[in-house]
């Protein structure tokens, strides 16, 4: 394979070689019991300008491939092995994902060899140690393609720049508080392999346009930071035009950010927002949802936190103790409540197939307030005894896929939002997510908010500044008394998991909910 | 990976081709290479596991450049490129074309770095060179070497027999989960720039382990923490600490009664807050606010403070990229500059800033408010060394790696926390009549904005509540959530301990060797009661 750059049209050579090397790797490899290799190639732009000046532009490309084998005789282990590639490893790209294959075959063979005597030395307490095993799918061949009006890696570089530009300077033109912004653009195709030595073999590809805005708003002493996220699937249509669909709703990148600075600007002058002795009632737009439902409906629900992988970093799950010993089955939540993943929305967190190559479906995490089951990988489905759903996925091509949430969301309620607040005789509307702190089992939160307004007597009354919600995360979800019809997704641009650290792209979302929390201000 | 002189040869030869062009007025060439070898544990007695979970690595090299263009309109403009993999000229002028066609006209760009006068490189060969060279069998017996360490110090506990007793179990029944990492960077770095013409190279690795175990029965929780200089230095001891540390959160021996683990009810109390916390909070909240960055976005509560007090006397931060005993130490900055000890915070007083080149250069001559948003001039901040560009690096926020395609930012290296009249602990520790030992916390950030300081964090292992000058219990795991403000924590500190321990946080680029810190009138808020 030749070529002097990076493009998303080499995967069709790649292709079709991937599954001759994991073909030979079987004859090969006598311990080998599983391998699979995945590619990513993008084709990537960007620009940046603070408040009116340019700071950043450029255009580049990536390719990457990631292997992971199990191998083992009397028990298996994993090993895997990432690079990063360029041009000039063209010429002897499929000699390098042999090398690769070999790499993580060894280092399977070598630690499943150490796994055998840990299991005997280690006594009872090494009963535990077993085959890495994976739950069974079956081999799939598909090409998906998402599609793009403007094809976000073929726009001229020029109009990005000009968009961030103009939309910094806009802001600096008008809202004489924001003492400075940060727009940035990023415009990328990115194509993903995922070949199995079981014969799957899937390809699709993807755009993305990720617009960040960021102000910071200062009136005397009072700083006002705040940010957000203006992404989806789809081309540069969504900064010049924004976004219509049925779930997900965006003005175009000026109005988005204009009305961000807008709101900033309000907030710097806002009283700060209480905090009180007790929970209170309180409504949280689908905004602040997105975040909610990431944090204490999503990470829980990742089937590795409940069977302890996570627990250095990013923790447990207060919803799994042992294998029998769980919640599944139990109320966690009001009839009102439910939550599911599903990668099939139209979300920022789409796809078909995940990064081994299993289907990808929805799964109902909460259904009328009882708790169902956990997002997957094969090898957590395997140990739990479940299928396989598909949410087994890397955020880039030269790193060990986790299980990430796809579109994780409350869903869909029947209350008309206006109505929930109007049955409200005192309480407080939340508006807009911020900055999260949850505890290490997720089961509690602290989420702090763009916006709390008081609600007397059905109506919204004073705005706060520096507001937000805290509560454990069963009560409030036992306290949803209405949920709301305008069901939204949005998309979150860096969930952070793993180690090394690895910075997901995923949707989010939900309708108006109404619970009951802590409203907390500041010190 | 690629060999320095191989690094140091493509950034000799790509200035030559630099300097013939007549378009470009000045260039910063990177060549660099970074391995990252990781191992992840997953341990537990009661669910099927791997031991060894993962065992994994990425790698990249590559040429990035930076240049200043004369446009053919004679305007100038700065632009950044990189090719991946390619170090020879063909990888330069790919990477000088990147950066022609990004080009940008930024107002606020002075120049790229220069030599400092008065300041020289102190560190050179400081590292292990056989940790650049780990086989894969080597790099594999290390983890699970670590792992060892665990399960022998849970096997040969005779306090966790008697926990298990008191429950009719044996220990392998009381849910033991042992979690964690051991991280190898290899780093190889070369730079050169039209300005600083002589190839400078660096070479490091950044090896450590944070290994997380439990004993679920007891919601208990211990971290133990390794950070490697040498080969010699990979030992178990990390494994070992982590599970000793968990059977000590299982219950407190007191004469012939043990203490479980407790709740505690909401509240403000004295709080002596172990390494890991104190990292924490530097690294979320501290370390931000004391960059060049901050102050000129004006996001940080030591707004217009240079040479104030703003924390107690006996606090005092410093990063020091030349201490070689620690894992974060480096030769030269990304940026070419010789690294430096850069004192933070004083006996309470601030004295500098986290700086990089860009930052440095728009505060001196770019910004007229500096002064105003300092508290002193700019350039007399620069003249005492507390403005100096000394933490330029590349890491991108990835933890770890200095990255060829990754323009620098400012980040901290060795981060040293440690007292004025530093005090034994058990001493800190006898003075208390009520209060909390909090040895790790969990989701630490600022809820509004650096510049309001409030912030939040769960206490989640480790840690003790203290009763009549003793720990009297452990705290249980994920039962309280600070809830406070980081400047009236740094003036609330009242001791530190005379004994300090390097801390691996998670994604963090920085290392902090941090001590304990007795802190009065934290408010604390009970959760996880549902």
């Amino acid at each position: 394979m030749q070529g002097s750059r990076i493009h998303i049209g080499l995967g069709d050579a790649i292709k079709v070689e991937l599954p001759v090397i994991l073909a030979e790797a079987r004859r090969k490899f006598i311990f080998l019991r599983y391998a699979d290799i995945r590619v990513d190639i993008s084709e990537m732009q960007s620009a940046g300008a603070e408040s009116g000046m340019m700071k950043s532009s450029g255009r580049d490309y990536s390719l990457e491939l990631y292997v992971r084998a199990i191998a083992g005789s009397a028990i298996t282990a994993s090993g895997s092995y990432g690079v990063s590639l360029g041009p000039a490893d063209l010429g002897r790209f499929f000699e390098i994902a042999r090398e690769a294959v070999a790499t993580a075959y060894e280092r399977a063979v070598y630690s499943a060899m150490n796994k055998v005597e840990r299991r005997v030395s280690y006594g009872a307490l090494g009963e535990m140690l077993h085959s890495t095993e994976l739950a069974p799918v079956p081999p799939v061949h598909d090409t998906y393609v998402v599609p793009a009006e403007i094809i976000p890696h073929e726009v001229p570089l020029a109009r990005l720049e000009e968009a961030v530009r103009s939309v910094s300077g806009e802001i600096k033109a008008r809202y004489k508080k924001v003492v400075m912004n940060a727009i940035g653009i990023g415009a990328w195709t990115e194509r993903e392999i995922v070949a199995t030595t079981e014969g799957t073999l899937v390809d699709q590809t993807f755009p993305f346009v990720e617009c960040f805005a960021y102000v910071q708003a200062v009136s005397g002493k009072i700083v006002q930071p705040h940010y957000d996220v203006l992404a989806h699937q789809g081309g540069f249509e969504i900064v010049e035009w924004g976004v219509n669909e049925e779930f997900v709703k965006f003005p175009n990148l000026m109005d988005f950010s204009l009305d961000l600075a807008a709101e900033a600007s309000m907030l710097a002058t806002a009283p700060k927002c209480p905090t009180t002795d007790r929970p209170v009632v309180v409504l949280t737009d689908p905004h602040y949802n997105t975040l909610l439902s990431h944090e204490i409906a999503g990470h829980p629900m990742e089937l590795d936190r409940g069977l302890k992988m996570e627990t250095a970093y990013a923790g447990r799950t207060w919803l799994l103790s042992g294998l029998d010993e769980n919640m599944i089955g139990k109320r966690i939540g009001s009839e009102l409540l439910s939550a599911y993943s599903d990668p099939l929305l139209p979300g920022y967190g789409h796809y078909r197939y995940d990064h081994e190559g299993t289907p990808a479906r929805r799964v109902t995490h909460i259904e009328n307030g009882i708790f169902r089951g956990f997002m997957n990988s094969r090898q957590t489905s395997a140990i739990l005894g479940d299928v396989p759903n598909g949410h087994y996925k890397a955020n880039g091509g030269q790193v060990m896929p986790l299980i990430r949430m796809s579109n994780t969301v409350f869903a869909q309620g029947t209350s008309n939002p206006a109505d929930m607040i109007a049955e409200v005789e005192h309480g407080y509307y939340i508006s807009g997510h911020r900055i999260p702190s949850i505890a290490e089992s997720r089961e509690n939160f602290r989420i702090s908010s763009r916006k709390v307004y008081e609600i007397r007597d059905g109506k919204l009354g004073e705005m706060y500044r520096d507001g937000g919600i805290m509560a454990d995360s069963r009560d409030f979800f036992m306290n949803v008394d209405a949920v709301g019809n305008d069901f939204r997704l949005y998309p979150i641009a860096s969930c952070g998991k793993g180690q090394p650290m690895q910075v997901k792209r995923l949707g989010n979302g939900g309708p108006t909910i109404r619970s009951r929390a802590w409203l907390v201000g500041g010190e | 990976m690629r060999t320095l002189a191989e690094l140091s040869s493509a950034a000799a030869e790509a200035l030559v081709r630099v300097r013939a062009r007549e378009d470009i007025l000045e260039a910063q060439i990177v060549v660099s290479a970074n391995v990252h070898n990781v191992i992840r544990f997953n341990f537990t007695s009661r669910i099927p596991c791997n031991g060894v979970e993962e065992v994994k690595s990425k790698e990249d090299f590559g040429i990035g450049v930076t240049a200043v263009f004369r446009m053919p309109d004679g305007s100038t403009k700065v632009g950044s490129g990189s090719e991946a993999n390619n170090i020879t000229v063909d990888g330069l002028n790919i990477a000088l074309q990147k950066a022609l066609e990004g080009a940008v006209d930024d107002p606020e760009f002075v120049s790229l770095p220069r030599p400092l006068e008065g300041v020289e490189r102190v560190l050179v060969n400081y590292h292990d060179p056989r940790m650049l060279e780990l086989s894969n069998k080597g790099f594999i017996d290390s983890g699970w070497k670590i792992l060892d360490g665990v399960v022998a110090e849970f096997s040969a506990s005779e306090a966790l027999k008697k926990f298990a007793a008191g429950l009719g179990k044996e220990p392998h029944e009381l849910r033991l989960v042992a979690g964690g990492d051991l991280n190898i960077i290899c780093e190889r770095f070369a730079i050169v720039s039209t300005s600083m013409p002589e190839v400078q190279t660096d070479e490091s690795t950044v090896s450590t382990s944070q290994i997380t175990s439990m004993v679920e029965d007891f919601n208990a929780k211990g971290t133990g923490y390794g950070s490697y200089t040498s080969l010699e230095s990979f030992s178990d001891a990390a494994g070992r600490k982590s599970a000793g540390n968990a059977v000590l959160a299982c219950g407190v021996h007191r004469e012939d009664a043990v203490e479980p683990p407790m709740r505690l009810a909401s509240g403000r109390y004295t709080v002596i807050f172990g390494p890991q916390a104190i990292s924490d909070i530097l690294n979320n909240l501290v370390a931000p606010s004391l960059t060049a960055s901050a102050f000129y976005h004006e996001d940080t509560p030591f707004l217009g403070k240079m040479r104030q007090i703003v924390a107690s006397r006996e606090l005092n931060i410093y990063d020091d990229a030349t201490d070689r005993t620690q894992v974060g130490a480096k030769g030269i900055t990304c940026e070419g500059l010789p690294t430096r000890r850069v004192d933070l915070i004083k006996e309470g007083r601030l004295v500098g800033l986290l700086s990089n080149w860009y930052e440095t250069m728009r505060l001196l001559h770019k910004d007229e408010k500096a002064a105003e948003k300092l508290g002193v001039k700019p350039e007399e901040l620069f003249k005492e060394g507390g403005l100096l560009p000394s933490s330029g690096f590349r890491f991108g926020g990835r933890g770890g790696g200095r990255g060829y395609d990754t323009t620098p930012g400012i980040s901290g290296t060795n981060i040293f926390i440690k007292g004025t009249n530093p005090a034994p602990l058990s001493e800190m520790i006898a003075g208390i009549r009520m209060g909390i030992y909090i040895g790790r916390i969990w989701y630490c950030y600022p809820m509004a904005s650096l510049a309001a300081a409030d912030f939040t964090a769960t206490v989640i292992g480790d840690s003790f509540v203290i009763k009549d000058g003793k720990l009297f219990a452990p705290l249980r795991a994920n039962v309280a959530r600070l809830n406070d403000n980081v400047t009236r924590v740094l003036n609330s500190i009242e001791a530190v301990s005379d004994s300090s321990e390097a801390i691996v946080l998670w994604a963090a680029d920085e290392i902090p060797v941090a001590a304990d810190m007795l802190v009065t009138g934290v408010r604390v808020d009970e959760i996880g009661e549902s």
